[in-house]
């Protein structure tokens, strides 16, 4: 890694350290309790920031599967699946905080609504993506493979969402909580955004590095070889 | 357009051959709906209080699985004996291919479909002619064909690949299967059009979503 | 007060998966690194 990198990967580190800090500050000082649902709401705060940062992560999956189908360069490959790595983790944190949330507030661990059940079948497609990738039979034809479903599975997610709000009309989160969003809470939830996009930024950095070095071995191990 | 449909015509045509002397893909996949139909009833019970509900998830289950069997079995049978090779081989253009799949895949999930759904609409003591069922039914195979008609010609390129094109296809063609199921029940309660348009436009909007998407990538699952 | 212990289950699951991703990322690297000297040592040989 030359120095370039290493100054923006250290400012980045930097920057996402300081707004984490930040954002657990805000979260559980400086904003003040909500009223009806009580000290749970806090969950709001980070299962938020986590939903937008996996739907983040699948976007820059489809953009970057399609620079890859067009362009073949290793690197769109590389953060394409960086970010569905990154994407399922979040998206696995969303379909457990969710819960954990919904629990208290509403007494069911589980409801079939639009953003859950959406989530839910996100995360079942990107993990295809990632077992096709370690099961195609050489990592060329894994990568053009992946890249396939980045694209079309990134396609049904406005149909799966609509066809879910159609299915189950009921909608218990339309109504997150009663007061409405006031602006200390809108400036924490803003806070915690920024910070988990910088937190996904970092990872997939590191991510995809990983998979460069991957690539890196195997045509060593040609020149070995020969 | 003309000559591309020819060549669409021929690949499909080649497929029904070969099915015609083998019969290997619509005897196994039939007699495996009709086992799906079958073990659902008996797990769910086909009380006239259950059919309302659960008929339609039943019908739509078989359906499904038979239709993943179909196509498994569509591309491996090119793989095994090397004809996905010879098929590459043809100067043609690959969405030509991939519709000529898709038409040989639709034809196969529509011929069970015929058998299928008249047995369970018996089953359940329902009315046999249902003009507005066949038209649902027609929507959501050619969504299941689009669909999977590209993922199985990626997953027989995979280690494990008869547990991979379900595992794509599935969470995939959810919208699908939710506004088919919804669209039978209506059909089935005898409620009015428009009840079941919403569903109907779901699946004409994923139907051609996916045919287009599919027909642009279908070259990069088959390129060596 | 009362759910204090939902809060803190939400909040302990975030930061243990993060920080065990982050960690699993780091052993990663540091593997590969050395695959990567190893055989480069082999090659200049």
């Amino acid at each position: 890694m030359n120095g370039k990198h290493a100054l923006r990967n250290g400012i980045l580190w930097g920057l996402g350290f300081a707004l984490m800090i930040a954002a657990l500050y805000m979260v559980f000082i400086y904003v003040p309790t909500e009223k009806h649902t009580g000290i749970i709401q806090r969950i709001f705060y980070f299962h938020v920031p986590v939903a937008w940062v996996s739907f983040l992560a699948f976007f820059i999956t489809f953009i970057s599967s399609i620079l890859y189908l067009w362009k073949r360069q290793t690197k769109w490959d590389a953060i394409a699946c960086a970010s569905v790595e990154v994407g399922v983790i979040f998206t696995t944190l969303v379909l457990i905080t969710g819960p954990i949330w919904a629990k208290p507030v509403w007494g069911i661990w589980w409801t079939w609504d639009a953003r859950l059940t959406t989530s839910l079948v996100l995360w079942l497609i990107y993990i295809a993506y990632l077992l096709v990738r370690s099961l195609a039979t050489e990592p060329a034809k894994g990568a053009r493979y992946s890249a396939v479903i980045g694209i079309v599975g990134f396609i049904d997610v406005p149909i799966v969402f609509l066809t879910v709000n159609m299915w189950r009309t009921q909608h218990p989160t339309t109504i997150i909580f009663e007061g409405g969003l006031t602006t200390p809470m809108l400036m924490t939830l803003l806070v915690c955004i920024a910070a988990f996009t910088v937190l996904y930024v970092l990872l997939v950095i590191q991510s995809s590095g990983l998979k460069t070095m991957e690539a890196e071995i195997r045509r060593l191990r040609i020149i070995k070889a020969e | 357009m003309n000559k591309a449909f020819t060549k669409i015509f021929t690949i499909f045509w080649k497929d029904m051959l070969t099915e015609f002397r083998t019969r290997e893909i619509i005897i196994s996949v039939l007699v495996f709906a009709l086992l799906v139909l079958v073990i659902f009833s008996f797990a769910f019970g086909t009380g006239a209080d259950m059919t309302e509900m659960t008929a339609p998830g039943i019908l739509w289950v078989a359906l499904t699985f038979g239709g993943i069997i179909g196509l498994t079995r569509t591309f491996a049978v090119e793989k095994e004996n090397s004809r996905l090779e010879g098929l590459m081989l043809c100067p043609v253009d690959r969405a030509v291919i991939y519709w000529g799949k898709l038409a040989g895949s639709f034809t196969f999930m529509l011929a069970v479909a015929v058998v299928v759904t008249p047995i369970f609409l018996a089953l359940f003591n329902l009315p046999i002619f249902l003009p507005r069922l066949a038209l649902v039914i027609v929507l959501a195979l050619i969504g299941f064909a689009s669909v999977g008609t590209l993922f199985s010609a990626l997953a027989v390129n995979t280690r494990a690949r008869d547990i991979m094109l379900p595992i794509l296809f599935l969470p995939v063609v959810v919208p699908v299967i939710v506004s088919a199921v919804k669209a039978t029940v209506t059909v089935l309660a005898g409620a009015p059009w428009g009840d079941m348009l919403t569903w109907l436009q779901i699946m004409i909007a994923f139907d051609i979503i996916y045919l287009v998407a599919a027909t642009l990538v279908f070259e990069f699952v088959v390129e060596e | 007060m009362e759910n204090l212990g939902y809060l803190l289950a939400a909040y302990t699951v975030i930061w243990a998966v993060v920080f065990g991703y982050i960690l699993f990322l780091q052993r990663k690297q540091r593997r590969l690194q050395r695959q990567i000297d190893a055989l480069k040592g082999s090659i200049e040989k």
